[in-house]
C-alpha cells in the first residue's frame, strides 16, 4: 500500500462529506407540512351542517381527531371537556368511524368539541396522522404542537 | 435457593477467572488442561440452573415472572429462559464456555484458552452489572407469570435463537486463535487449518440459525415474506458475510501461503461484527419487530466490550505487521480470484452495516430520519451479489499461482446463458427474472460439464460444488417467488357471499367458522377449501388469543401444490364477515431445499476434515 | 494482457448499464408501493403487511388517489411532504453517502488491495 495515497484520499472523502452535510441540511429543512390542511375548511359539520366559519374562529385553536372505538380517547375527554369550559375552541375530527357509533360515544360521554367533522380518513392523512387520539395546537392555521396519544395535564397547562 | 445458587456460581466462577490469572502470572503451579476444565465447566452451571428455574416456574427468579407463565406448556417454559435479554446474556456465557470445552479437546494451548476465558469473564461481569437473571422476589401464591410473548411461543424460536447464537459464538475460536498468532508470531500452516475448521462449524450454524429465522418469519408473522430486511435480520448477515469472505481467503493462506494478515484480520472482526450485533439488538438503538427491554447501561457495557476488541485488533496489528510480506499474486489465479470473492462480500457487509447504522447517523448529524429498507438493500446487493454469482461459476476451475490452460468454455457459457436470459425475458417479461438468469445460468452449464469430466474428485470438491450450486439455486428460485407471487384480500360475507374467485381462476370456497380452547389460548379458526372444481386444498387459517396478556397472534396455514403454496392469514373477522389474505408463493419450498442444500455442503466439509 | 484490458473495457460500461438500469427500475404495481412504505406506528413492518387502523387508511388513501390517475411517483413525494423521509423504506437519491455507499466501499477496498495483484501494480 502506497501510503502517500491514502491521505489525499481520506481528505477527499471527508471533503465530499462535508459538501453532502451542507447540501443536505439545505434541503431538508424541516420534515414534514406545518400549514393545516384546507379541507378542515371545506367539510361540513356534522350537527348543523356548515363550514366553519373562520373570522369566528379566532387565532388559536385546538384540532382533536377522536373515534369511539379509541379507547385512549376517554383518557384525555376530561381534559377536552376542561378546556372547552375555559373557552378555547376545539376542532373535533372524527376518524373512521360508524356514524350509530360515535353519536351514542358523544351522547354519553359529553361533547367538547365547537365543530365536529367526520372523516374518511381523509382530512387524517392530509394532516400526517399517526393515530387517534392526537391533538394539533394551532396558531394562525400553522400547525404549533402536535401531541400524539392522549393529551395530560401538562401538554395543556399553559393554555388553560 | 435457586437465585442464591446461581449468584454464587455466578460468583464462584469469576474468581477462580481471576486466580486463574494470577496463577497464569505468578505460575504458582503449572496451569493445565484440567483447571481450564474446571472453570469453563463451572462457568456451565448457571445457564443450567435457570433452565431448570424455567421449567419448574420457580417464581422466587423475578426473571422468571416476567417471562414464563404457569400455564405455559412445558416446552416452552422451558425456552422461555432464552426469551429475555437476562437469559438470552447468560446463554452467551453458556455457549462461549461450551466452545471452550469442545476446543480443549482438539487444541491445548493455554495461551489461546485463557482469551477465551476473558472474553467469557467479560460477559459474566456483564451479567453481574446490569442484566442478572437470578434476581430474588418474594414467592407468592397469586404469582402466575406475565407469560412468554405469543408470537416467540412456536418451535422454530426454540432452536433459532440459540443456534444462530452458536454461529456467533463459534467465530469466538476463529478470533482467539488468530489473537494468539499475531502475538506469538506462530503462524503454522495448523494453526490456519484449525481456524477454518472452526469457522466453518461457525458458518454452519449461522447459515442454519439464519434460515430457521426466516422460515420463523414466514411461517409465524404472517406477513407473507420471508426477508424483511428488517435490522436485527441484518445484524445477523454481517457475521454471516464476513466469515464467508474468511472461510475463503484461508484457502488461499493455507494453499498459497498468502494473505495472512488479510485472514487473521478478518477472524478478528467477524467475532467483533456478532458482538456488534448483540448490542445494537440489545440497546434498542435501532427499531425492529425483535423488540427488547432497554437500559443504557447495557448498551454502554457492551460498547466498552467492543471498543476494547477494536482496540486490541490494532494493537496487534501494528506489533505484527512487519513479520508479513506483502501479498502479491498474478491477475488470473486462483488467489486473485478468491481476493475478489473476499471484496464483495466484505464489501457486502459493510454495506449492511452502513445501511442498518445510516438512520441513527441521520438522525444525529442531518437532522433528518429516514428509513432503510427493502429497496435499498436490493438495490446494494443486486450490485454486488450479481458479478460475484458470475464469477462464481468460472473462479473454482482456475488453478493456483499461474494459470495456463485457457478455458474455452466460457464465451460459449456466456453467449449460452445470455440466450437464456433474453428468452426467459421474453416468456416472463420480468427484468429482475432475466437478470437472475443470465449471472445463475453459467454456474449451472459449468457444473453440468465440470461434474461430467471430473467424476472422481474427493468430498471437499463435492461439497464446494454443492455450496456454490445451492447459492444459485436460491437466488434464482428467491427471485422467482418474489416476481411473481401474488396476494389478494378476499373478504367473505356471511349469507351472501362464501365463494370467490380467484385470479388463477380456482374458487375459494368458506366451509366453517370454529372456536377452540386450548391450555393457554383460545383459537378462532376459519376452514377455508380451494378448488378447481374436482379436486380441492384445505387450509385453516387462525387467529390466536393468548393468555394472560390476551394477545392477538395470526396462525398461518398453507398449503402446497406441484408449483408453489397458498399461504393464508385471517385479516379481519367480524360477526357477519371475515377477510382473507392470500399469497400464492410459487416454488418457494424450492427456496428452504436450496438453503437446507447448502447447510447440507459445510456439513459435508466438516465432516470430512475430521 | 492485452485481454484483460479488452475485458475491462467490456467490464466497466456493463456495470455502468447494470446499475443504471436496477436504480432506476421503479415499482409499478400498487402492492409493491405498499411494501416501500412504513407504518409509522408498528415496529419495522410496512403497511402491505400491517392491519392497523393508520396502514389501512393509508393504503385507502393512496388506492383512491391512484385510481385518479396520480402516478406512484407524485403519490410517493406527496407523501414525503407529509410524514417526513421516515414513512420510506426507499430513502430519496439525496442521501448520497447511503446510495453511494456500495461503490464508494468498493472502490475504497479496491485501491486498498490493489498493489496485491500484480497487473494493477503496473498501472
Amino acid at each position: 500500500m502506497k501510503r502517500h495515497l491514502l491521505i489525499p484520499l481520506v481528505g477527499l472523502v471527508v471533503l465530499v462529506v462535508s459538501v453532502i452535510f451542507y447540501f443536505n441540511q439545505a434541503t431538508n429543512k424541516n420534515n414534514s407540512r406545518d400549514e393545516i390542511s384546507n379541507l378542515i375548511f371545506e367539510t361540513r359539520d356534522f350537527y348543523n351542517n356548515e363550514l366553519i366559519n373562520e373570522n369566528t374562529l379566532g387565532e388559536f385553536y385546538i384540532v382533536n381527531f377522536f373515534a369511539s372505538w379509541c379507547k385512549p380517547c376517554l383518557v384525555e375527554h376530561p381534559l377536552l371537556m376542561e378546556m372547552k369550559k375555559k373557552g378555547i375552541t376545539i376542532i373535533g375530527i372524527n376518524f373512521r368511524d360508524d356514524e350509530d357509533n360515535f353519536k351514542e360515544w358523544i351522547k354519553e360521554h359529553g361533547n367538547p368539541f365547537e365543530y365536529i367533522l367526520r372523516d374518511d380518513g381523509t382530512i387524517a392523512y392530509e394532516m400526517g396522522l399517526i393515530g387517534v387520539p392526537e391533538t394539533f395546537f394551532i396558531v394562525n392555521k400553522m400547525t404549533q404542537k402536535k401531541i400524539q396519544g392522549p393529551l395530560f395535564y401538562e401538554d395543556i397547562e399553559k393554555y388553560l | 435457593m435457586i437465585s442464591y445458587l446461581g449468584n454464587s456460581f455466578i460468583y464462584i466462577s469469576l474468581v477462580l477467572t481471576i486466580l486463574f490469572y494470577i496463577n497464569l502470572l505468578k505460575k504458582v503451579i503449572p496451569s493445565t488442561t484440567s483447571s481450564l476444565k474446571l472453570i469453563y465447566f463451572i462457568n456451565l452451571i448457571p445457564f443450567g440452573l435457570l433452565i431448570y428455574a424455567f421449567s419448574i416456574s420457580d417464581f422466587t427468579l423475578l426473571n422468571v415472572v416476567e417471562n414464563s407463565y404457569v400455564d405455559d406448556p412445558f416446552f416452552y417454559k422451558v425456552t422461555s429462559a432464552w426469551g429475555s435479554h437476562e437469559g438470552s446474556i447468560l446463554l452467551w456465557v453458556f455457549l462461549i464456555n461450551l466452545f471452550g470445552v469442545f476446543f480443549l479437546y482438539k487444541n491445548q494451548t493455554v495461551e489461546i484458552h485463557k482469551n477465551i476465558l476473558f472474553i467469557s469473564t467479560l460477559f459474566i461481569l456483564y451479567v453481574i452489572v446490569s442484566s442478572n437473571p437470578f434476581i430474588y422476589v418474594e414467592a407468592n401464591e397469586n404469582v402466575l407469570g406475565l407469560g412468554l410473548n405469543p408470537i416467540l411461543q412456536h418451535f422454530l424460536f426454540v432452536i433459532h435463537p440459540p443456534t444462530l447464537f452458536l454461529g456467533y459464538i463459534g467465530l469466538i475460536v476463529p478470533f482467539v486463535i488468530s489473537a494468539h498468532m499475531l502475538v506469538s508470531k506462530n503462524f503454522s500452516e495448523k494453526l490456519f487449518k484449525e481456524m477454518l475448521i472452526w469457522s466453518k462449524i461457525s458458518w454452519f450454524f449461522l447459515t442454519g440459525g439464519i434460515v430457521l429465522g426466516s422460515y420463523w418469519a414466514y411461517s409465524e408473522l404472517g406477513w407473507g415474506g420471508w426477508w424483511f430486511w428488517d435490522p436485527v435480520e441484518n445484524i445477523s448477515l454481517i457475521p454471516w458475510l464476513l466469515n464467508t469472505a474468511l472461510i475463503h481467503s484461508l484457502q488461499v493462506s493455507i494453499k498459497s501461503n498468502q494473505l495472512k494478515l488479510w485472514s487473521l484480520n478478518l477472524g478478528l472482526y467477524c467475532f467483533i461484527a456478532s458482538v456488534f450485533g448483540t448490542f445494537l439488538v440489545r440497546s434498542n438503538l435501532i427499531v425492529s419487530v425483535h423488540s427488547f427491554a432497554t437500559d443504557p447501561l447495557r448498551g454502554l457495557f457492551l460498547i466498552i466490550i467492543i471498543a476494547y476488541l477494536l482496540a486490541m485488533t490494532v494493537r496487534l496489528n501494528i506489533k505484527s505487521i512487519s513479520n508479513f510480506n506483502e501479498d502479491s499474486f498474478d491477475l488470473i489465479s486462483r488467489e486473485s480470484f478468491l481476493l475478489l470473492n473476499n471484496i464483495f462480500f466484505i464489501c457486502s457487509a459493510l454495506v449492511v452495516f452502513v445501511g442498518t447504522v445510516y438512520p441513527l447517523f441521520s438522525e444525529m448529524i442531518l437532522k433528518t430520519s429516514v428509513s432503510v429498507g427493502a429497496p435499498y438493500y436490493n438495490f446494494a446487493f443486486n450490485l454486488l451479489l450479481a458479478p460475484l454469482i458470475l464469477f462464481m461459476a468460472f473462479a473454482p476451475q482456475i488453478s493456483w499461482g499461474k494459470h495456463e490452460k485457457k478455458d474455452k468454455q466460457i464465451p460459449f457459457i456466456i453467449i449460452f446463458s445470455l440466450l437464456f436470459c433474453l428468452v426467459s425475458y421474453y416468456f416472463f417479461n420480468n427484468f429482475y427474472f432475466a437478470l437472475s438468469v443470465f449471472i445463475t445460468f453459467p454456474l449451472f452449464l459449468k457444473s453440468i460439464l465440470v461434474l461430467k469430466n471430473n467424476f472422481n474428485k474427493n468430498i471437499s470438491f463435492y461439497s464446494q460444488w454443492l455450496a456454490h450450486l445451492s447459492i444459485g439455486f436460491f437466488i434464482i428460485t428467491a427471485v422467482y417467488t418474489e416476481q411473481f407471487d401474488y396476494e389478494e384480500n378476499l373478504l367473505f360475507e356471511k349469507e351472501s357471499t362464501n365463494e370467490i374467485k380467484l385470479q388463477n381462476n380456482k374458487t375459494a370456497i368458506i366451509k366453517n367458522i370454529k372456536e377452540e380452547k386450548f391450555q393457554n389460548y383460545q383459537k378462532i379458526s376459519v376452514d377455508l377449501l380451494i378448488s378447481d372444481g374436482q379436486k380441492g386444498k384445505e387450509l385453516s387459517p387462525s387467529k390466536n388469543i393468548y393468555q394472560p396478556s390476551g394477545q392477538v397472534t395470526n396462525e398461518v396455514s398453507t398449503t402446497n401444490n406441484l408449483f408453489g403454496q397458498y399461504y393464508t392469514t385471517i385479516s379481519t373477522i367480524e360477526s357477519n364477515k371475515v377477510g382473507i389474505n392470500l399469497v400464492y408463493k410459487p416454488f418457494i419450498n424450492l427456496l428452504w431445499l436450496s438453503a437446507i442444500m447448502l447447510i447440507f455442503s459445510i456439513f459435508l466439509s466438516v465432516i470430512k476434515k475430521r | 494482457m492485452k485481454i484483460s484490458k479488452s475485458i475491462y473495457k467490456l467490464i466497466i460500461p456493463l456495470l455502468i448499464i447494470h446499475i443504471s438500469v436496477i436504480s432506476f427500475a421503479g415499482v409499478n404495481e400498487l402492492s409493491d408501493y405498499y411494501k416501500t412504505i412504513r407504518c409509522l406506528v408498528c415496529e419495522g413492518q410496512s403497511i402491505q403487511e400491517s392491519d392497523t387502523e393508520f396502514a389501512i387508511n393509508l393504503k385507502e388513501q393512496i388506492q383512491k388517489k391512484y385510481s385518479s390517475g396520480i402516478s406512484i411517483e407524485k403519490i410517493n413525494q406527496e407523501l414525503i411532504k407529509i410524514y417526513g423521509e421516515e414513512i420510506s423504506f426507499n430513502p430519496p437519491k439525496n442521501h448520497i453517502l447511503l446510495w453511494g455507499a456500495p461503490l464508494i466501499l468498493l472502490i475504497i477496498i479496491f485501491i486498498f488491495i490493489r498493489n496485491k495483484i500484480r497487473f494493477f501494480n503496473k498501472i
